[in-house]
């Protein structure tokens, strides 16, 4: 495949400015349970090759599947047949430079999840939802297991030459309560589909999803007969899952520097942020900081090199509250003079080209003890850890999130149980109310599996670290 | 054909009983932004799901290899996955039962199977143009695609060929103000670029400066893109068969019961000239028109063959994988009957003060069983006062139940639309919903947006 590769590039390099290959080898396996049987077990493999072009200043790229010589050969045709009849773009900004991308990497793991035979997995998950059942007035219970394997071989005519392999694994649990004309969903470790880390079957273990079933399980029965989230102006906690979204949503999203400059408006949207917000925009209080980490150990956005060859590191978005740095591609950071891509172009397989992505936006941690000694701090308010319905709108300016389950927070205690907790706000007044942020210790990596964004769709899977933090002032009760 | 070959192949693999799903794309799409093309993508690629019964259990698995030996192997995983899945107790899956007599429709145009590149510059170089014109920016997409699909079982099998197209235009002008037009249809010539273009540009140069509405609730105008959405969200809460039949579906205990205006009429008709049309679902099942709401009153869900034998019904012909997914069967061909009114001017014209809405954003749904979503209202809103559209409003968010929202439904539109939004993830899949634009009273927004 590296002579195919390498090939092809020779015979791109005389007929397109740029031109870049990524033979990509992906295997998926996705188990469930649904009420205590099996649910699905599917296998799902798939190779293929992407083949991209810059001709004056517009691009091609044209995937086909397999590996062979004459069908990589045809998509070079055809993206470039693509790229040739656009209009043309005389003024495209050259590319950031960027030393070629040479070198083999994958990520670590303990123990292969591909190899952990079905048996093994499907008891844990069976175990799981039986402790799921153990409460009376559970309609529906669930658990989930997934694992990712994706090898890539990158190659460009700027004599890149790399390959990575990236190990995914992890699962989580749901259950529904259906009662009083209501239905009630509680997961763990968070809801749409888990956690899932860049690790082996380990971390799948590490969750013991049998051992947090049946609270899992009182927690749904409990919502039905909870009290509503009252409407109002409070203070709120955010942990774990709702934290981390809150963090993807408002933040790495609004500083993708593709919406910045306005190259998605057509689908994913805008961004209330300026190109030249860096120094200037207050994004939120002193006490945040974000990073974009594609280093970061077991996260979802972590990468030796980008899929366009640019080696990932730790990126400021946010210091002291001020906008740092952006999400960037060497496209869009040359168009604002940045002199380095912030290696952000991820692609969904071989058939997607490359678009600006999340690494880990992390939110650093602070210095205001653990989750306890927040709560402790705190007289009045509301907590919110797992996420259940999310929206903001196309210039990640003003949202509305709903939790799972609320907890009231009362003279410094966790309190009384409340359905449909929702908030809303607006991006860079929320993060300014932000007061406290949990310390080190208290700090984790969350994932989200389903980050859609580009078009054709994208689906990508990312992970954001956090400690529980605090906002003052934040209306709830909003849905 | 290649995909039914491929099918039959698998399941000749795949041994008794076993089904197999095969689904080429070739797929061109071209992006553009603020009046220059951004990206292209040509996508060629083929899915081979095999889908094993096993005591009750499926066993799937999936390849984009068709050479016999990568067949075979895919067959082998999901045999194996089947067996697997015994150690879990008997479980209900029936069994597939499909035998390829679904009845052609007009789902392929062969000028739009080419996928000319050529065609798509030419579209956005016209969408360009009248952009300049009016002195706003273009962004959006052109896309073409054709899909075939095949099936197969130890009994038989089908195939078809489907193409379609996709165009939007969103303009926006330089005092930030945006508009929205977009076009879908089975053949390429449907689509009239600068028609979109036109439509998107005069909505983003409305005159007037931007009003504000306090939260509450208001009486809305929906066009067609906008009532597309919350029929589609309509679609997973209220007519998904296993939330109904697992008790978490919005009309449990509803079949029978008016659930909306007497004048709403809503169908999953899979057929209809208006639609992107198929013949077949997932599982090879024959898709047939079926009413969801009648005059009002809920009729009925939507089944794939796991939900209908939880249910004790018939599959309906509304699987989404071969064996279902976990998220249950979705109505994929949805069409509201047209009503009365001549059009969306005809709406407004009762509506003292209300809101004009082009199109929804960011819809999530709140909680299913109550309907409840929110959404962002994106790219031509605008005020209606005294029973006519007078000036841009500043965007909103709405929180409402989409049941809630057609029980207080005063008025449709005559005309409908194949509203879509042309998001392809994953394996191409393109589906929209046919329906006029519509009044509703009351319709409850809890903050602004944008």
């Amino acid at each position: 495949m590296r002579d195919l590769l390498a090939d092809l590039i020779d015979s791109a390099q005389a007929r397109a400015g740029y031109a870049d290959a990524r033979f990509v080898r992906s295997r998926v396996e996705r188990l469930s349970t649904r009420n205590g049987r099996l649910d699905q077990l599917d296998s799902h493999e798939s190779e293929g090759i992407g083949v991209r072009v810059r001709m004056g200043g517009a691009w091609g790229f044209a995937a086909v599947r397999g590996s062979g010589r004459r069908e990589a050969e045809a998509a070079l045709a055809r993206a470039i047949a693509i790229a040739e009849v656009q209009p043309k773009v005389p003024d495209a900004a050259a590319l950031a430079a960027e030393p070629p991308a040479r070198g083999e990497w994958a990520s670590p793991f303990e123990r292969d999840p591909f190899e952990v035979p079905l048996e093994d997995k499907l008891a844990v998950l069976l175990a799981a939802d039986a402790g799921l059942r153990t409460e009376p007035g559970v309609n529906l219970t669930r658990a989930r297991f997934s694992a990712f394997q994706t090898e890539t071989l990158f190659a460009s005519t700027e004599g890149a030459l790399c390959q990575q392999r990236v190990t995914e694994c992890g699962g989580g649990i749901a259950v529904v309560a259906v009662g009083n004309g209501d239905s009630q969903i509680r997961s763990y470790p968070a809801s749409h589909g888990g956690h899932v880390a860049a690790a082996g079957y380990e971390h799948f273990l590490e969750l013991e999803l049998p051992g947090h079933a049946p609270r899992i399980a009182s927690d749904a029965v409990s919502l039905l007969g909870a009290p509503a989230c009252p409407h109002g102006t409070t203070t709120l906690i955010l942990a774990g899952e709702q934290l981390g979204l809150q963090v993807h949503e408002s933040v790495g999203h609004a500083v993708e520097l593709d919406r910045v400059l306005g190259r998605e408006a057509s689908y994913a949207g805008t961004s209330f942020v300026p190109p030249d917000g860096i120094g200037r925009l207050a994004f939120g209080s002193e006490r945040v900081n974000v990073t974009a980490d594609a280093t970061t150990p077991r996260g979802l956005g972590s990468f030796r090199w980008d899929d366009e060859g640019v080696e990932g590191r730790p990126v400021p978005i946010v210091r002291d509250g001020m906008l740092a740095g952006f999400l960037s591609s060497r496209e869009t950071a040359s168009e604002i003079g940045l002199e380095r891509s912030g290696g952000c172009m991820r692609a969904e397989g071989f058939s997607r080209q490359p678009i600006v992505r999340m690494t880990n936006v992390n939110l650093e941690p602070g210095d205001a003890g653990t989750l306890d000694d927040l709560i402790a701090d705190t007289d009045e308010g509301l907590l919110i850890e797992t996420n259940r319905s999310w929206s903001i709108d196309n210039r990640r300016l003003h949202f509305q999130f709903e939790g799972e389950a609320g907890w009231e927070i009362r003279n410094g205690e966790r309190g009384r149980l409340v359905r449909n907790p929702s908030y809303a706000g607006v991006t860079p007044e929320f993060w300014g109310r932000c007061d406290a942020i949990c310390s080190a210790g208290d700090w984790r990596l969350i994932s989200l599996l389903d980050c859609g964004k580009g078009e054709p769709g994208q689906v990508m899977r990312v992970s954001h670290g956090t400690s529980p933090a605090r906002f003052r002032e934040v209306e709830v009760g909003v849905a | 054909m290649i995909t039914d070959e491929v099918a039959a192949r698998a399941v000749a693999e795949a041994g008794p009983g076993a089904f197999a799903l095969a689904t080429r794309e070739r797929s061109l799409m071209l992006r553009f932004a603020a009046g220059r093309p951004t990206q292209s993508t040509a996508i060629d690629d083929i899915t081979v799901e095999v889908a094993i019964p096993y005591h009750g259990h499926v066993g799937r698995a999936a390849t984009n290899a068709v050479d016999d030996r990568s067949v075979a192997d895919c067959a082998a995983r999901a045999r194996f996955a089947a067996r697997a899945a015994a150690v879990s107790g008997e479980g209900s899956f029936p069994g597939f039962d499909a035998h390829g007599d679904a009845a052609a429709v007009p789902a392929f145009d062969l000028d739009t199977s080419e996928l000319d590149p050529a065609t798509g510059a030419a579209a956005l170089g016209d969408a360009f143009a009248v952009a300049d014109r009016h002195g706003v920016e273009a962004h959006g997409i052109w896309t073409v695609a054709e899909q075939e699909q095949g099936f197969a079982t130890d009994e038989g099998g089908g195939a078809e060929r489907r193409t379609d197209a996709f165009m939007k235009v969103i303009c926006i002008a330089p005092s930030g103000r945006s508009g929205y037009a977009s076009a879908t249809a089975v053949a390429l010539a449907e689509i009239a670029p600068s028609e979109l273009a036109e439509r998107a540009a005069r909505k983003a140069v409305a005159r007037g400066e931007p009003a504000e509405l306090a939260p509450g609730e208001y009486p809305v105008v929906f066009e067609p893109q906008a009532a597309g959405w919350l029929l589609d969200l309509l679609g997973d809460c209220a007519f998904n068969g296993l939330a109904h039949v697992e008790g978490r579906g919005a009309l449990v205990g509803r079949l029978g019961e008016q659930v909306a205006a007497a004048g709403i009429n809503l169908s999953d008709s899979p057929s209809n000239g208006r639609t992107l049309p198929r013949s077949f679902d997932a599982e090879g099942a024959v898709k047939r028109p079926m009413p969801l709401i009648q005059d009002g009153v809920a009729h009925g869900v939507a089944h794939d063959i796991r939900s209908a034998a939880a249910a004790g019904a018939m599959s309906t012909g509304h699987a989404l994988a071969p064996g279902g997914t976990g998220a249950g069967p979705h109505p994929t061909n949805l069409v509201l009957a047209g009503g009365g009114a001549a059009g969306e001017v005809e709406l407004c014209a009762p509506v003292e003060r209300g809101v004009y809405v082009t199109r929804l954003w960011y819809a999530n749904v709140v909680r299913p069983k109550e309907t409840l979503i929110t959404a962002v209202t994106r790219d031509g809103t605008f005020l209606i006062e005294d029973g006519t559209v007078t000036r841009p409003l500043r965007d909103l968010r709405l929180t409402d139940s989409v049941l809630g929202i057609l029980s207080r439904t005063q008025a449709v539109a005559r005309e409908q639309r194949l509203a879509s939004d042309g998001e392809f993830y994953g394996r191409r899949f393109a589906y929209g919903v046919v329906c006029p634009a519509l009044r509703a009273d009351a319709v409850r927004f809890t903050g602004a947006a944008g």
